[in-house]
């Protein structure tokens, strides 16, 4: 039942090329992340509970919102950010997560199942000419 | 016979309460100050699946995976968390069972690999539960972040395998 035979425990080359491999398949789903995302910045917070839209907030006016369901998160909206400042939740990943920018980015509470998710508003680009 | 089925039994049983109480120890550990990522831990309970792999075969790994999840998820961790460690635990334990009798991956390769499928299986369950996709903007991060923790998991396992190595008590099982 034991077959520990052909077991390394001392580091190798092997090693080294799984180093890469995963460094490179990271790298490879970021890029495909971002060329997917694209460098948009969005403008509108978009708040998920259990997978549901649940509120919409404009990204460029400031404003903050509690959001409830397990837990309390408290979301801040200021100046083209977001973040969540304030939470009951154990661990307090989110908080930590600190402020996000730009479209597709995402602030997420496992606990309390609530994805805070920055998005284009659906295909009215020619309001926000801004420069 | 009849011995070995008990021996099996018992160290089946303590390697469960090692990886509970190692699970419990890695919240003390404040990884998540250095890397603000939801996820992110040490994961020093896989050194338990590796033990288990190594020394008592693919079925007991298993039953002590399935065991040790169900019980972390009672002791505080609730329903969403034991999909999470179930998926990700067996995600983690399955590539480290195709890897692990590669010839050219030293342990510190096969936990590596152990903590990169463990991350995308979480990712996995995240997106299942979160209903979104946009999950994955943090999986090259935890991938990363994998590698490392992946070392230090890695790097126990050599030394406990190496005090193993000499007791062939346990090994004769």
């Amino acid at each position: 039942m034991v077959k520990k035979k052909g077991m390394r425990l001392s580091f190798c080359k092997g090693d080294m090329l799984v180093i890469f491999f995963v460094t490179m398949l990271a790298v490879l789903i970021g890029v495909v992340f971002l060329i997917w995302t694209g460098r948009d910045r969005g403008n509108t917070v978009v708040v998920y509970r259990e997978g549901k839209k649940v509120q919409e907030l404009p990204l460029y006016v400031d404003g903050e919102i509690l959001i409830e369901n397990s837990y309390t998160n408290k979301l801040v909206v200021k100046q083209g950010k977001a973040a969540i400042v304030e939470s009951d939740c154990p661990g307090m990943d989110c908080v930590h997560s600190g402020w996000i920018q730009g479209k597709g980015r995402s602030l997420v509470c496992l606990p309390n199942r609530v994805e805070i998710r920055i998005e284009g508003e659906e295909e009215s680009e020619v309001d926000f000419i801004v420069r | 016979m009849n011995r070995t089925k008990v021996n099996q039994i018992t160290l089946c049983a303590i390697l469960v309460s090692m990886a509970l109480v190692l699970s419990y120890i890695e919240h003390f550990i404040p990884l998540q100050m250095l890397i603000p990522l939801p996820g992110v831990k040490l994961g020093l309970a896989n050194i338990v699946t590796l033990m288990a792999l190594f020394f008592l075969g693919t079925k007991s790994a298993f039953t002590i995976l399935i065991l040790r999840c169900i019980l972390g998820s009672v002791f505080g961790g609730g329903i969403s968390g034991l999909a999470f460690s179930l998926i990700g635990g067996i995600c983690a334990m399955t590539v480290m069972y195709i890897f692990k009798n590669c010839k050219g991956i030293s342990i510190y390769g096969v936990s590596m690999l152990g903590a990169a499928a463990h991350n995308i299986g979480q990712i996995l369950v995240a997106i299942f539960l979160m209903g979104s996709v946009y999950v994955i903007g943090y999986l090259p991060y935890l991938l990363v972040v994998s590698v490392f923790t992946g070392l230090a998991t890695g790097s126990i396992c050599a030394g406990v395998f190496r005090i193993l190595k000499t007791n062939t008590q346990i090994t004769q099982n």
